[in-house]
């Protein structure tokens, strides 16, 4: 079982290695084919840990195992280890299942691209961090993962490097992740200085005897880590850019799994979590903030892409909400959830992008039901699942979030109205970009790419993977349903080491029936806006211009942090460079130089060139010595 | 081991150093130059041989030798030069020879 883990780790590593180093000798499409092989080689190795592990009573169900010891001292060592337990297991099957679906869909996107081994290179190496991100068995090795994703995230936002644009945003998206990056690794060392350790299971242990404010610490630096890899406010401004790398990318890193890494932290860690209520408690809070401002400013996007990243945001707002709140299993349960729409969505957008020579602005399109009937019914399952309308998947993972804020207490229930408006929100701008995009008359735009793609909507490598998402985004909620069985809930129990129970609140029945009523009118109410402004339009869009203002502008976020830390910064260090660096630094230096000139200048008038002069020097000085020597004897 | 006392032989040094350096520095001829300091070098030679008399000892005589080895040397490489300079046509004289200075 432990074998299925290790390999599930390495083989999109060896994958990555294979490429690189093969370079030119292979066809781009081998090394296409090398890297899916790689991935779904890691969802066997997945799979195989998955029924290992099913296999076992719930207690046993946690395996530490290593290969070496990476480093050692007398009161400190770290493992080369894996902790395969059912939340790494389900995150595992996630990466592994859906990376290798879109690895696979990438074949198709990216063909004819003339740097396609380096794309497939980036995407195993991506998924091996991401491996290794969650199935990590201390936090030093988690931050190694945590850090290589953000590597691969930037890799492949840049991708095409001689775009101005994606080279702006992947170094904009890395910038911000080392910022959390940074304040992890800060809570690491607080941890590591309070307890000696960074295994799991013996810090989480340590963490119980520590003062609050070293507890607080521990669980904000993990937030900050937390929340700029997950995209939310304060530390999302880089997601939306991000859209600028190809679009597989977008659905396997900034939709389906590198984004929801800062929820499998907190759900992880969140033995440190509970010891600081008040930090949860933020990123509830931070999480329903997120979920609002991303879902208003989905709503006047004009890129397909950025529209679903706004949409993804938002989603991840809910986990925060959910996991904040200790609803651990229904935060998991709509990351998963999540992973399959949100990556059927991109990947039906890409099919659309593809289709129109690569254009992004909804404005240009309409009217592609017609055009692309499977591309449509895939488009349309998606929105569905995202809106969270039954039977599909994200109405049960959605709901059970709103569900336990109902339940947790007078903050909770704040942040429960926060997750209706977020629900009436997403129906909104989810089926706005629906409609805009597929009904109505084919414009102009459209007609004059249709005509010269005669071969259907895509190659089948493109067209399975979306068949295979939209089913699971069909059934994926299955799992789980409330008041009538909890597979999905109790497979995650046993992870809370020895804890009763993985959840801290739990909803009664009536609780999430009332919820889910109330929030699947929300969403219904936001299509039928969304039909009335967009699909019949009958009714023209209202306009505010100040309030358009805002919502184009993102909030000013980008403008406000340009105003906080760009203007200072470039203020402070030309202020230092005319006020040290010119005078003093280099005014030192020129003096010298100066100096020495001048000296060497006034001494050269010595040296005339005359050579009786330079003898006659000498007699002189010889002729005082001897004055000098005689006298003083 | 007769003959004149030790400090005629050093008062002669003193006489022949003092003829040399005045060559040195009141010449213009590079090669009366070069004379002059073999001159002084020589003398320099006779007062190493009359202290290694004075004192009954050999380190002044092996010193002289070793003064001479350095003086061929020098008059070589001297030499050497003053052929150059007459070879390139320049004027013999130390006083117009003045291109290196500061």
């Amino acid at each position: 079982m432990t074998t299925g883990a290790w390999i599930c780790l390495w083989a999109p590593l060896a994958g990555a290695l294979v490429i690189t180093l093969l370079g030119t000798s292979i066809t781009r499409a081998v090394a296409a084919w090398i890297s899916t092989l790689s991935v779904f080689t890691a969802f066997a190795g997945a799979v195989v840990t998955f029924v290992g592990l099913l296999g076992r009573d719930h207690e046993e169900r946690e395996v530490v195992t290593s290969a070496y010891t990476w480093l050692a001292t007398p009161n400190f060592r770290v493992d080369l280890s894996l902790l395969v337990d059912p939340l790494s297991v389900t995150m595992m099957l996630i990466v592994s299942g859906v990376g290798g679906l879109i690895v696979l869909y990438s074949i198709g996107y990216m063909d004819g691209d003339p740097e396609e081994r380096r794309y497939f290179a980036y995407m195993s190496l991506f998924v091996f961090s991401m491996l290794l991100l969650v199935q990590a068995g201390n936090f030093l090795l988690l931050l190694a993962g945590w850090g290589l994703v953000g590597l691969a995230s930037y890799l492949l936002i840049g991708f095409w490097h001689e775009r101005p644009e994606a080279v702006a945003a992947a170094k904009k998206a890395f910038v911000m992740n080392a910022f959390g990056d940074a304040t992890m690794a800060l809570a690491f060392f607080v941890l590591m200085w309070q307890t000696g350790t960074l295994n799991f299971l013996a810090s989480f242990e340590g963490a119980a005897g520590l003062s609050q404010t070293a507890v607080n610490l521990v669980a904000l630096g993990l937030l900050g880590g937390a929340v700029a890899k997950s995209a939310q406010i304060p530390l999302h401004t880089w997601l939306p850019d991000a859209m600028e790398g190809p679009t597989p990318v977008s659905a396997l890193i900034h939709a389906a799994t590198m984004v929801t890494a800062g929820v499998y932290l907190i759900v992880r860690a969140h033995p440190i979590f509970e010891l600081a209520p008040s930090i949860s408690d933020l990123a509830a809070g931070l999480g329903a903030i997120t979920l609002l401002v991303a879902g208003l400013v989905a709503l006047v996007q004009t890129d397909i892409k950025r529209v679903i990243a706004y949409s993804t945001m938002s989603q991840i707002g809910y986990m925060f909400l959910g996991a904040g709140l200790g609803a651990y299993g229904s935060a998991m349960f709509h990351l998963m959830t999540h992973a399959f729409f949100k990556a059927l969505l991109f990947l039906a957008a890409g099919l659309v992008i593809h289709h129109l020579a690569n254009e992004q602005d909804i404005r240009k399109m309409g009217g592609l039901r017609g055009v692309m009937p499977k591309t449509f019914i895939a488009f349309l399952i998606g929105s569905l699942a995202l809106v969270g309308i039954p039977p599909l998947s994200g109405f049960f993972s959605k709901d059970s979030i709103l569900a336990s804020a109902l339940a947790s207490g007078g903050y909770g229930q704040v942040l429960f109205v926060a997750g209706l408006v977020g629900a009436l929100l997403t129906g909104l701008y989810t089926f706005r970009l629906f409609f805009v995009v597929f009904l109505g008359e084919p414009s102009p735009f459209v007609r004059e790419h249709t005509h010269d793609h005669a071969h259907g909507e895509g190659p089948w490598t493109m067209m399975w993977p979306v068949a295979i998402l939209a089913v699971l985004s069909v059934v994926g909620g299955w799992l789980q349903i409330a008041g009538v069985w909890h597979p999905f809930g109790e497979w995650l129990d046993p992870i809370a080491f020895g804890r009763e129970h993985l959840a801290l609140v739990e909803p009664t029945v009536t609780q999430d029936y009332v919820t889910s009523v109330i929030a699947v009118a929300l969403g219904l109410l936001g299509i039928y806006v969304a039909w009335m402004l967009y699909g019949a339009r009958s009714r023209p869009v209202p306009r505010n211009a100040a309030v358009q203002d805002t919502l184009e502008h993102k909030f000013w976020f980008d403008e406000l942090y340009d105003l906080i830390f760009y203007k200072p910064a470039v203020l402070l260090t030309r202020g230092l460079r005319r006020g040290v660096e010119e005078p003093l630094i280099g005014g030192s230096i020129s003096g010298v130089s100066v100096g020495t000139r001048e000296t060497a200048g006034v001494v050269g008038e010595a040296q005339t060139g005359y050579l009786r002069s330079y003898a006659l020097a000498i007699a002189l000085g010889v002729a005082i010595l001897v004055v000098v020597f005689v006298s003083v004897q | 081991m007769q003959g004149p006392d030790v400090l005629w032989y050093l008062v002669l040094a003193a006489i022949l150093f003092s003829i040399g350096t005045a060559g040195v520095l009141l010449r213009r001829s590079p090669l009366i130059v070069l004379l002059s300091l073999e001159i002084m070098l020589n003398a320099a030679n006779l007062a190493l041989i009359s202290f290694a008399r004075l004192h009954g000892d050999h380190d002044g005589q092996i010193f002289a030798l070793a003064v001479m080895a350095v003086a061929a040397s020098e008059v070589v490489v001297g030499l050497g030069l003053i052929v150059a300079i007459a070879r390139r046509r320049l004027d013999l004289d130390v006083d117009r020879l003045r291109v290196l200075r500061g």
